[in-house]
């Protein structure tokens, strides 16, 4: 803690609170000095502080003390009284604006703002320096109260000049009480002053005679020793130049004088006799008369109220006093009242320094005061004994108890305490101060605000930077009363210092989330300097607010409309480089170009760049030259010191999409929204670096701005839109080369509302985001808005028509791909990729001629098909259009293409077409032409079949067809059912009337109809089958009429359709010969108008595809015999006998096994568990009876092992096999074989003759042992097969 | 219920993640700033109070003319701000408690990055609802 006298508080309290000196003085001893451009007074102020008086003090104690530094306040008598609170005002108004002017114009030349990283720095380098003086002046507004004594003279100087006519009367005249101060006369103060004659004498006016005869005069009248002479203006022609002119630092303030000219009259010895004479004034008179009225009055005081007695005394007198005076500001004291004179000792000891003195009166008098309820008093007195004890640099909790005290006792007071208040607070705010308690300090500051917005104002401003010397500094809160201080300043017209305490607080909230404060400070700054009319500082502001998003719509609608009428006011298009309105979602950006790859269809443009090299990958020649080395095809592709930037070509445009955003809830009107470009002629690498930095180097907005000069080069789109609230909006902008070069995309430009320009620079924004995955990843991301711009090539363009974007499942087209190119050169060596063939399949040109659904019925005349000659092209590899198909010029170059709805769903069909440059000097030696196209596919019919052999023939199936009609509303007619290959013949059960009544199937609708399915070819090859005439396969589902024939499945589109069908579907093996596919053709019905489809199918082709015949394994048999026979039994046992069929149906000779069982009895009974076995072990289809296990005591370990020993006598056979019990035989691929079987009957009955086992086998190969389905060994029951032999008669 | 009172939540980093006007009192135009110049204000006397007191419930730690802010500090250094206008510190202090077993609940969620604005319109009626109960 350092001594409190030095702290500022210390200061001020040393230069505030001294002994006034009151002066009196006639108009020619004002004339003299005037003379030197000052008031008497102004002459002598200089010399009323004195550094090193070095006076020896003794008061009430016997002890002296030396004081060494002691000042002197001296006022004209006039001026000894309560100062006019109006011209205080005024005044103070006054240094605030100019203070507001000048700081202004400083903080507007210079832009650093306040760095608070400083704030560990002194106070008096951060806050103004006006503050200081305007808390000076504050506090002497507050002088000359009635309620102090430390502002009551003490010594009465009365200076008379020579010149004056009859100068022993004017002293007496002068001190004449009816001029004197009121607060002396009324009684506040002691009228007897003692008093000190000054004669002064001009001697500019003569010689000092006359002066030392009126001085002998004076001596004589008043007492020798109260009487001085001073002699000035001495120096007669040569002005002093005194270095340091004594007078300079006192008058600044208000004189419009130069300072040179003070005192120039005054040589060395004038100033020397002032200072002297001051000097004396001080230690001989001042002093002494105040020790001397120190020790009187401590007298009296000991006297009348220390010691017991009298404090018991003093008690009980005061409460019987207590009933009388109750006014607010209690009884009055006269300054011959015990309190006012205990209240001037306590004064006078703390100007002499004697502390302890002063405390313990000001204690004394403290509890009067409280008592007789003069409170304004007894604020007072503890205002000083706060003052004191913190003088004393004791007790800091007395001192800053006594300060809050007084303050609020003040505060109580109401308006007539205010002024008291504020000076109250402000000591005790440098008190707070000196203890480095700022933040308390700030809440006084805080408290200190009155009525009077602009001293509050100022408080607030102070308070502020309080917070900002706190330790930790508070900067929130620094910011928070800045702006409140702002506020004030603005309610009094202080606008220049509302900018600065805002721009201040800038520092603090510049960058913060919290949007509130942040619109609220720019706006008001902003608002604020456009009423100064700064504007272009004032749209600086305004731009950071525009997107206010979290504000109700009227606030934002206020800011928006400000904002334009600002930017109005400036009177010329305004640019910005970042405004914020609408937002721009960087992260949306995608650059589109063409360079060997071109787009059809923008959504092609849009699609994954992967997929695209995906289906390109083989028809490219670099990518199928050297597979294995892409670094290497990459600088072979294009020319190295180009492959850095992207390619384009003159006059293809480049587009930019970009999403803009209105935060707002307002609609927003947007303007020419445009690139902005830079081109250079030159492509030089080099070179285009070198521009690079320049244009860095340059002012954005510069370069942004002349956009327009060298549009020459190249053509940019314009778009205008309106943003609705909250909208956003993908716009396309594009730019188009027209000149080989260089070309860089630098950002965009748009206008908002027609007057302010708004810029975005691509590069600044996030370069990580902006990612375009055409190219390697470790270009620097500028390089994505490069492009080098080559030489027209020739483009082809192309489309699909006429694709449906609807249809149903099956639906079944024929397309035309319709090719152009608009350029005078030709392309050459055209290859097309599709990526869904099951959808989408190349037809050929002569399709181009035939009528569409016609060319799909069988012909009349048997052409022979080319389908097998056809299925060469149906790989996955590249379909190459012929060899010299050119395309050039208007004319537009036609293929046909077939389009097949296959599965239901939306499905993305992209094809991609490949083409050479007619002329090899181009850059770029090929390109490929990109389609997309969406397709949504409803689901039609939902087609099922099922395949179960026949018991009647080998080789006959029965098929079962299920469609269901799963639309909402189509009705369709299920035409005809064809099944594929050559060697299935497929026939009705049914008429087709009575299947179809209505002849079609409603939405909704499930039908199930049976065919029987032969198999044709049943001792023949493969080999064989293709040279055979095909057999009947195709059966016509709706009633014979002449005009609708039958569709060939056999024809290009359905065949290669059906190809991708039965790759799509393939479940099985290769090979498997057992396996029929289905097409079932179907066509909307005839009565069918849906405006929902403006393009109906008109053929819908269904394929279902392997499905196996072979349900029991690879053999089937057939028991054949007679059903019924008549029999004598009386003669004989009766023999039968009887054959069986089998048939091999795979592809390997297989070796087959019967064993007949002759457990005869059992034969209805012993098939319980076996049957069920065998329904198990062979995969059974179909139909089959499961009896229930009768015999559960019969195991079926016993059954299975031994089934030819378990005969009980009871149940003897009925009939034996009579023939060889066990068959072995091979039976070569796809054919049959017949084995003979033969029973004996002994008596008349029905017999069931499944009693036998049919075991086969395959021989394994290797490849076909992963297939799981596939069996090599099976063990099947026999079938039932009923004989009935009768007696013969 | 009081008049005014208005509940933010400042993440660790001084940004404010949720903002909530809960007072019945009719909504004036400059209200909602100078709610948020006292609160960011508040904040400075948080940063000292914080590491005073192991309790989450700071009490009120500001005023400004009659408003009072309470503050409660979360472990990770969430800050929930009220301002309010009423005395009712028992209130205030379960208004606080329940806000933060909501506030769990929402960091829990994975997809919430911690940090970042409270955007979940559950939480929204959640705290409302709580302020019409306590405060």
């Amino acid at each position: 803690m350092m001594d409190p006298a030095m702290t500022p508080l210390g200061q001020m309290l040393l230069e505030e609170i001294t002994p006034v000196v009151m002066l009196l003085s006639t108009p020619s001893v004002e004339e003299a000095s005037l003379k030197n451009g000052l008031s008497f007074l102004q002459t002598l102020t200089p010399f009323c502080s004195f550094n090193n008086i070095d006076v020896p003090v003794r008061t009430a104690s016997d002890q002296p003390y030396r004081l060494h530094k002691f000042k002197l306040r001296l006022f004209y008598a006039s001026d000894v009284r309560k100062p006019d609170m109006k011209v205080a005002k005024e005044q103070l108004k006054q240094v605030i604006t100019e203070a507001g002017e000048k700081e202004f114009s400083e903080s507007c030349s210079d832009v650093s703002e306040i760095n608070h990283e400083f704030s560990s720095s002194s106070e008096y380098q951060n806050t103004p320096s006006w503050f200081r003086f305007l808390n000076k002046e504050l506090v002497r507004v507050a002088s000359f109260s009635d309620h102090e004594a430390f502002d009551h003279p003490v010594i009465c100087l009365v200076a008379v000049s020579s010149k004056d006519e009859q100068p022993i009367s004017r002293f007496v005249d002068l001190f004449n009480t009816n001029k004197l101060p009121s607060l002396l006369n009324d009684g506040a103060m002691d009228p007897k002053v003692s008093k000190r004659y000054l004669l002064v004498h001009d001697n500019q006016d003569g010689p000092a005679d006359r002066a030392s005869k009126i001085l002998t005069d004076m001596r004589s009248t008043f007492g020798a020793s109260d009487c001085s002479l001073l002699c000035i203006n001495s120096s007669l022609d040569t002005p002093i130049k005194t270095q340091d002119n004594p007078w300079a630092s006192y008058i600044t303030d208000a004189s419009p004088t130069p300072s040179q000219d003070l005192g120039c009259f005054l040589n060395i010895d004038d100033i020397n006799e002032i200072k002297d004479l001051m000097q004396d004034l001080a230690s001989k008179y001042i002093i002494p008369n105040m020790e001397q009225k120190i020790r009187l009055l401590n007298q009296q005081v000991s006297a009348t109220r220390k010691g017991f007695k009298n404090q018991i005394k003093n008690l009980w007198w005061r409460k019987g006093k207590e009933d009388g005076a109750d006014s607010l500001n209690g009884p009055t004291y006269d300054f011959n009242s015990i309190e006012s004179q205990i209240r001037v000792l306590g004064d006078y000891a703390f100007m002499l320094r004697d502390y302890e003195l002063a405390l313990s009166n000001y204690r004394l008098i403290s509890t009067d005061y409280k008592i007789d309820k003069a409170w304004k008093r007894y604020a007072g007195v503890q205002e000083m004994m706060g003052l004191t004890y913190f003088m004393l640099d004791q007790s800091r909790k007395e001192a800053e108890y006594c300060m809050e005290n007084a303050f609020n006792t003040y505060l109580k007071l109401g308006s007539l305490g205010q002024l008291n208040a504020t000076r109250c607070g402000l000591w005790w705010i440098e008190m707070l101060k000196a203890r480095d308690q700022y933040k308390e300090a700030a809440t006084v500051y805080f408290r200190i605000c009155g009525e009077d917005i602009l001293h509050s104002a100022v408080m607030l401003e102070q308070a502020s930077y309080c917070y900002l010397l706190s330790k930790p500094s508070m900067l929130r809160k620094y910011g928070f009363h800045l702006v409140l201080s702002g506020e004030q300043y603005k309610k009094c017209d202080q606008i220049k210092h509302a900018i600065r305490t805002y721009r201040s607080a800038l520092s603090v909230f510049r960058g913060t989330t919290w949007s509130y404060i942040n619109d609220h400070v720019h706006f008001h700054i902003g608002q604020w300097y456009a009423s100064l009319g700064m504007y272009d500082v004032a749209v600086k502001h305004m731009t950071e607010i525009l997107a206010c998003s979290h504000q109700s719509k009227t606030t934002q609608e206020l800011f928006l409309g400000d904002f334009l009428q600002i930017v109005e006011k400036t009177g010329r298009m305004f640019e910005v480089t970042k405004l914020q309105l609408p937002v721009i979602n960087i992260s949306s950006l995608k650059v589109i170009f063409e360079d060997y790859r071109t787009f059809g269809t923008p959504s092609a443009a849009n699609t994954r760049e992967g997929l695209w090299r995906s289906l390109e990958e083989e028809m490219l020649p670099s990518f199928s030259a050297a597979k294995t080395n892409w670094l290497e095809l990459q600088s072979k592709l294009i020319p190295k010191k180009h492959s850095q930037s992207n390619v384009c070509v003159v006059g293809e445009a480049v587009t930019v999409n970009i999403e803009f955003k209105n935060p707002l809830q307002i609609s927003i009107p947007i303007s020419g929204v445009t690139l902005v470009c830079k081109y250079s002629a030159s492509t030089d690498d080099v070179r285009s670096d070198e521009n690079e930095s320049s244009v860095e180097k340059d002012n954005e907005v510069d370069h942004f701005g002349n956009m327009s000069s060298d549009s020459s080069s190249f053509m940019v789109s314009d778009v205008d839109f309106l943003l609705g609230g909250g909208e956003t909006t993908m716009i396309q902008l594009s730019v188009t080369p027209r000149a080989e070069g260089s070309l860089e995309i630098l950002g965009v430009r748009w206008k908002l509302s027609g007057t302010i320009v708004g810029f975005h620079n691509f590069k600044l924004g996030h370069p990580k985001k902006i990612i375009k995955g055409r190219r390697k990843k470790n270009h620097l991301p500028n390089e994505k808005f490069k492009f080098m711009v080559i030489k027209s090539i020739p483009k082809l363009q192309g489309s699909i028509h006429p694709l449906p974007g609807k249809t149903y499942a099956g639906d079944l087209r024929q397309l035309v791909l319709e090719l152009r190119n608009p350029s005078e050169f030709p392309v050459k060596n055209l290859k097309m990729k599709i990526s869904h063939p099951r959808f989408l399949i190349i037809g050929k040109q002569e399709n181009m001629k035939s009528e569409f659904p016609a060319c799909l019925r069988k012909r009349t005349v048997a052409v022979p098909s080319d389908v097998y000659a056809n299925s060469n092209i149906m790989s996955d590899t590249v379909f190459l259009f012929p060899e010299g198909t050119s395309v050039q010029g208007e004319t537009p170059f036609l293929w046909p293409l077939w389009f097949r709805a296959a599965v239901p769903g939306d499905t993305s069909l992209y094809m991609s077409i490949y083409y050479e440059m007619g002329d090899a000097s181009s850059v770029i030696k090929y390109r490929t032409l990109r389609l997309h196209y969406n397709v949504q596919v409803l689901p039609s019919l939902d087609v099922s079949f099922q395949i179960s052999p026949s018991r009647l023939k080998l080789q006959e199936f029965l098929v079962r067809l299920d469609v269901v009609n799963k639309t909402s509303s189509e009705s369709f007619q299920v035409y005809q059912l064809s099944s594929v290959g050559l060697h299935w013949e497929i026939s009705l059960l049914q008429a087709p009337d009575t299947i179809f009544p209505s002849q079609s199937l409603k939405a909704g609708q499930a039908i199930s109809c049976f065919f029987t399915l032969k198999n044709s070819s049943r001792f023949l090859t493969l080999e064989d089958n293709i040279s055979t005439l095909p057999v009947r396969s195709d059966v016509r589902l709706v009633p014979q009429s002449s005009e609708d024939l039958v569709y060939d499945i056999n024809s290009a589109p359905l065949f290669n359709f059906h190809h991708y069908e039965r790759l799509q579907q393939e479940v099985s093996y290769e090979g498997d010969l057992n396996t029929v596919d289905f097409v079932l053709i179907s066509r909307p019905f005839k009565s069918n108008d849906d405006p929902g489809f403006p393009n109906p199918p008109h053929v819908m082709s269904h394929h279902a595809c392997h499905f196996s015949t072979a349900s029991t394994g690879p053999i089937s048999w057939l028991v054949d015999g007679p059903q019924t026979l008549h029999h004598d039994f009386s003669a004989s046992f009766c023999e039968i006998s009887l054959k069986m069929h089998i048939y091999n149906s795979s592809g390997a000779t297989a070796f087959v096994r019967i064993d007949t069982l002759d457990s005869a009895g059992n034969g209805g009974h012993m098939n319980s568990v076996n049957v069920v076995q065998s329904a198990t072990t062979d995969n059974q289809a179909g139909w089959h009876d499961i009896t229930p296990v009768n015999e559960l005591k019969v195991t079926s370990n016993v059954l299975e092992t031994q089934p030819g020993k378990a005969p009980s006598l009871e149940s003897v056979s009925s009939y034996i096999w009579s023939g060889s019990i066990s068959t072995n035989l091979h039976i070569d691929a796809m054919s049959s074989a017949e084995i003979p079987l033969q029973i004996c009957v002994f008596s008349p009955g029905t017999y069931d003759l499944s009693n036998y086992v049919l075991n086969w086998k395959l021989p394994s190969n290797g490849k076909g042992d992963s297939d799981e389905t596939r069996q090599h060994s099976g063990k099947c029951q026999g079938y039932k097969y009923y004989l009935t032999v009768l007696q013969s008669t | 219920m009081a008049t005014t009172a208005c509940f933010i939540i400042v993440s660790r980093n001084d940004i404010p993640i949720y903002e909530a006007e809960v007072g019945v009192a009719a909504k004036r135009e400059d209200s909602a700033q100078l709610h948020q110049f006292i609160l960011h204000a508040a904040l400075d006397i948080v940063q000292d109070l914080a590491w005073t007191t192991s309790a989450m419930y700071l009490k009120s730690v500001d005023r400004f003319n009659e408003l009072v802010v309470s503050v409660y500090v979360t472990a990770g250094h969430t800050r929930f701000m009220l301002l309010h206008d009423s005395r009712n510190d028992d209130g205030i202090k379960s208004f606080f408690q329940e806000v933060h077993e909501l506030y769990i609940k929402t960091l829990l969620n994975p997809l919430y990055l911690p940090g970042s604005r409270i955007t979940s319109s559950h939480f929204d009626t959640k705290v409302r609802a709580l302020a019409r109960k306590y405060l």
